[in-house]
Order: structure tokens, then sequence, then C-alpha cells
């Protein structure tokens, strides 16, 4: 354990300032810009409806369909927008109200009223299920993947290219423990980033919520939410980090692993159970809290590649992942013994 | 097995078509021994496959009794400076020899002493602080052998250690090969140059196409070295008359027209026999302008076992 411990001291600096890190930060960091950015659109919107008119959100729910747009600009008053357009024979036209805290438009076809629909100014179930989407289908997916995929491939490539691999290799110490060394430097560092990055997009849509919404959360199941968030993140990390560090050992490409390790994580939700269990995504979406939308109006590519297998439980999927990973790692020991400073075919 | 020998037994190995070494059975007792042979010829693989950073495609390695299957075991007798030129990135001399002390067991504390005292041996203590990145190549040469001789090795295993040093470093350099010699201690090192190594090696091991070509103590070596043909230009106006009257008086093995048309080319055996004989022939009358010998320097005596072994 001291060696490991060792090895991954002297090998974590590596792990988190390699020349390649920057677009490593950059992807783990992307969601809560993202959010950030969100917060920053609601608070705009939040101001500039506070200056306006407001109309009562009963004035609007008494209108029945079919109502004149005579009578409703009487029973409401003057709309904050009016749009009108004719498509084929019909004429449209939409009057935009709002209500205090939602956003309502009210849809006439030829002069009666077709539709109202109503939009939340900010719903925070609606952005909480946005988080889910962004976080299974790119954090989970493509940053903690790629990011993993820099950082741990270069753990024994980036020295076979670098040319000072050799120096592990004369240190007395066996290639099992140096395998697991280098893992945990990979570990501690893609962990570090990318469960920093999850609690950060976490904070970061926490942040623009109002207090109501946020105290109501955190009584509840915000704790919990950031607690698996997070986790899910490190998980993801352990076992992509797994693979790549094995693929490390033995391609010198990086993006043949890649590929294939996309398309196999991609195709997950269609192969037989038993395949399914050889997917790190799949134990990470079982650890995710809240399940991500898909849309069904997607098309049928985007499905097939968005949509989740089967789910295990959260203790399944834990102990699944982590024997995953220890397989994929003892397989990777078994290969470090065999290998040998070859700096010639780089 | 024996614990004070380094053994190859029959070790063959091959970089997928193209020959590393072959059939290599070497018993190397402890001082001072040099392998010895031109670029390409397996000295660094043998080096290699003695620190198991490569492994036989057949045969077997023990160092001192240490398969290079073990290497929490064989290194920590055995200290290796190779010759690739890389360190790690942003490293400084101080903290890559203290890097590899940690990785042997040494506390902090111990560990900071022995790379200081290490860096000292090979005179770098200025430098230490410095990344290596910004070394000389001569400095680079010396903080791997710093880091190679830090945990005080059995076994000092040095690829072409002599290579871009200063003379005075030199000297100081093989000072310290014959202390670790004189202690009981392995030094195996690599040059393609005998003259570097004939003058402080117990042992040197000749080595051309990835076979051994001679091996053995110095002396024996070099006895084998004085046993080969020499080659002479005769400088000369009648060549052919020269060779007549040389196949007659002296031992010769070769006599063949300078294509340069310098004289005549001669090989022989006895030198002192030819000596008297060139003596009688140009006292007899023929004109003999100059005798001078072609392979006098040691690389030509080299030049002629690794032919021999080919």
């Amino acid at each position: 354990m001291n060696q490991i411990w060792i090895i991954a001291r002297l090998e974590i600096r590596r792990a988190f300032f390699s020349r390649r890190a920057l677009w490593v930060y950059l992807l783990a960091l992307f969601p809560a810009a993202l959010f950030l950015g969100r917060g920053v659109s609601v608070n705009y919107d939040r101001r500039e409806y506070a200056a306006k008119p407001a109309t009562p959100a009963v004035i609007l729910d008494r209108l029945p369909l079919g109502t004149t747009e005579a009578a409703a600009l009487a029973a409401a008053g003057p709309p904050l927008r009016d749009r009108t357009w004719k498509r084929g024979q019909t004429t449209h036209r939409s009057l935009q109200y709002f209500d205090g805290s939602n956003r309502v438009w009210l849809q006439f076809e030829n002069g009666a009223l077709k539709t109202t629909r109503r939009l939340p100014l900010h719903s925070f179930e609606q952005d909480s299920r946005i988080y889910a989407g962004v976080f299974q289908y790119f954090y989970l997916r493509l940053a903690v993947f790629f990011g993993c995929l820099g950082i741990f491939i270069n753990l024994f490539r980036g020295e076979m290219i670098d040319k000072s691999l050799h120096y592990w290799f004369l240190a007395p110490v066996r290639r099992e423990i140096l395998v697991l060394g280098k893992y945990c430097a990979g570990l501690i560092a893609a962990a570090a980033i990318f469960g920093g990055g999850a609690l950060l997009s976490f904070g970061a849509l926490l942040s623009y919520q109002t207090a109501a919404d946020v105290e109501a959360y955190l009584r509840t199941d915000a704790l919990a939410h950031g607690f698996w968030y997070v986790l899910a993140a490190v998980f993801g990390c352990a076992g992509y980090g797994s693979v790549f560090l094995a693929a490390g050992l033995v391609l010198r490409n990086p993006i043949i692993p890649a590929i294939v390790m996309l398309l196999w994580e991609s195709i997950n939700g269609f192969l037989p159970e038993l395949l399914q269990k050889l997917s790190v995504l799949h134990y990470l979406q079982s650890l995710c809290p809240v399940p991500a939308p898909l849309d069904p109006s997607a098309p049928p590519l985007a499905r097939m590649i968005l949509s989740p297998a089967a789910p295990s439980s959260v203790w399944a999927a834990l102990l699944g992942l982590v024997a995953l990973t220890a397989l994929v790692l003892w397989a990777a020991t078994r290969t470090a013994r065999r290998l040998e400073i070859n700096y010639g075919a780089e | 097995m024996s614990h004070d020998l380094i053994l190859f037994d029959g070790v063959s190995r091959f970089y997928g078509e193209v020959l590393g070494v072959n059939k290599v059975d070497l018993r190397i007792p402890p001082g001072i021994t040099s392998l010895v042979g031109p670029n390409g010829s397996g000295k660094t693989t043998l080096m290699n496959l003695m620190a198991g950073l490569i492994h036989p495609g057949r045969g077997s390695v023990f160092v001192r009794g240490i398969s290079p299957f073990a290497p929490e075991k064989l290194m920590r007798i055995l200290g290796y400076a190779t010759q690739y030129d890389a360190a790690p990135r942003g490293i400084t001399g101080f903290d890559f020899v203290r890097a590899g002390l940690l990785l042997h067991g040494f506390s902090p504390a111990e560990a900071a002493r022995r790379a200081e005292a290490a860096i000292a041996t090979v005179a770098l203590t200025h430098a230490a602080p410095r990344k290596i990145a910004a070394y000389s190549k001569g400095m680079r040469q010396r903080i791997r052998l710093a880091q190679a001789i830090a945990h005080d090795p059995a076994v000092l295993v040095l690829d072409e250690p002599l290579n871009g040093l200063d003379p005075l470093v030199r000297a100081e350099t093989i000072a310290l090969f014959r202390d670790y010699a004189a202690r009981g201690h392995h030094v195996i090192l690599s040059s393609h140059v005998l003259q570097e190594v004939d003058v402080f090696s117990d042992q040197v091991i000749l080595i051309a196409n990835g076979r051994i070509v001679a091996e053995g103590a110095i002396r024996s070596v070099r006895e084998e070295i004085h046993e080969h043909p020499s080659q002479f230009l005769l400088q000369c106006r009648q060549p052919a008359r020269l060779a007549a009257l040389l196949f007659e008086q002296a031992d010769i093995l070769e006599a063949r027209i300078d294509p340069a048309g310098s004289g005549l080319r001669v090989l022989t055996r006895q030198r002192a026999a030819f000596a008297d004989a060139i003596q009688r022939i140009a006292l007899g009358g023929v004109a003999i302008d100059g005798v001078l010998p072609m392979d006098e320097n040691v690389d030509a005596l080299y030049e002629y076992l690794i032919g021999g072994g080919q």
C-alpha cells in the first residue's frame, strides 16, 4: 500500500497538470458554465418581467376557447407582445401576457381563441430534468468518458511517447503495484476534476432558483441528489479510467479504444442482459437520482443511442461497477507484467 | 544457482524478425565488465535483458540469483543508467534522483540525503535544483548515473556511460567504477570503442550481430588480439617482385598490390620474421621506400575479431 501511495503521489501532478489537461478541465466545467449561463438568463427574465404589467391569472383562465380577439383584449387588456401572421387561408394571432409567474400565450385562428399556452417564467422541476439530461447525455457519456481517456490512457502510453517509462520499470516495484499506483493517481485527479465539476454544476443549478424552491429542495432531496450525481461522476472515472489505463498498455492509438468503447456504450441498451453488465454506462445510469428525459419525437438513431439499459438497483450498480473495474485492472496488471520497453516502435 | 554471477543461459531475443541477440551464454563474475561492439550489435539488448526492460524469447537470465521477472527484488540490487536521454517532464535533477529513492522505500529525509550524496559524486550539486530539460547531454548522462548509484546497488549497469563526459569527470567516473568493483560489486558497461574500456576493465565481452565474439579477462583478449595477422603497406616501385621475394623468405598469409598504386599490402602473423625478411630484401637491392603498419590501432584489431565472428 505504501508503494502504491508513493507512486500515486509522484504521478498525481502529471495527471492534474499534463500538457493535454486543459480540454479535460473545459469538459468538466462545461455543465457548470451552462447552468451559470442559464441562471444569468433566468435572472434577466425575472428583472424584465418584474417591470412589466401583470394580468391576473384568473382573468386569463376565464377566457373560454372560441373567445374573439376583441373580447379577449377587452378582458385582459393590452398584451406584452402581439404577433399576427397568415398561413394559407388561416390568420394566426398570438397575444402574450404575464400573470406574475407564467408567460401566457393566447393563440387565435381566424379571430377565435384556439389554445392557451402557459410557460412558467422559470420552473425548478423543469431545470432539474434538464440537469439530469445534461448530466447523463453529456457529462457521463462524453465529458467523463473523454476526460478519462485523456488522463488514464497517458499514464503508460504518455510515458512511452516521452520515453520515460523505463524509470518506473527500474524501480523495485512489482508491475501490479505500478499499475495500481498509476491508476490511483489518475483516479484521484479524474475524481477531483469530474466530481468537482458535477458538484459545481449542481451548485450552479441551485444558484438561481428561488429561495422557496431551494429551501424545499434542501429539506427533501437536494443532498441525496448532489451526493449521487457526484458519486456517479466518480464511479464513472473509476470505470472508464480502468478501461483506458488498460488500453494505454496495449494500444498505441487512443482513437481506437475511444471509438470502440463509445460504440459499445452507445448500443448497450440493445444488447442481451449479460452483455449489458459489461458496460460502465449501464451502472452509472442506475446511480443517477433523476431519470434523464428522452423526447419521444427524437430521431430513431438518437433514441437508440440515448435510451438507457434496464436499470439495476443502486447497490447492484455499485458492486457491478467495482467488479467490472477490478476485472479490467486485473487484466491490466497481467499485461503490465509482460510489458517491455520498446521506444523504437513508438 | 550462483548468487555472485550474472548468468545468461541460451538467451535469444528477436524484435519481430530482427535479431537482437542469439544463443548467448555468459557467466559474468563481479568486477568491471565491458560489453564492446559496434552500434546495433546487441549491447543494449543484453543490458535491457539483465534489467528486465525486455524479456528473452528463449533462455533465461539471472542476476545474482534473481530473475528479472521479479523487479521488486532485482532493482534493490541493480542500478541501470540507460542510454535513453529523456527524463520525466518538468522534474529537477534532485527530485529525479530522490523520486527513485522514495520508491526504494527510503524515508523522505534519507532519500534526500542519499540523493544529495549521489549527485555530489557525479559533481552535479550546483545543477541539482535545475530542471533536467535544461541540462547539457553530459549533465543528463551524469544525473542518470547518480540515480543508478544512489541506492548503492551491487550491480551497476551503464549503457555508454562515458559518452559526452569531459576528461576530468570521465576520470572521476572511471575511479567510481573501480571503487565499485573493488567492493565486490558488478559494474557492467557498454562501449563501441575498445580503447576506451580496455584500460580499466577486468573482463571484456565482444559482441557483433547479436553473438558473443570473444569474452574473458582483458589480458586473454589482448593476447588473442596480438595473435591476429598484421597488415602492412610496403611502399615500393616493384610490388610484384617484392611479393615473390616475400613469399620465398617470410611466412606471409597474403600479398596484394595496393589498389591506390602505393605499393604492396601484406598480411602476416610473424611480425618479427617479416621484419627480418624485409631487411634482407632491402639489403639485396630491392628499393622499399617505406613500411607502414595498417592496423596498429585497437579498433582495427577489434574489427578483425568482429569479422572473425561473422
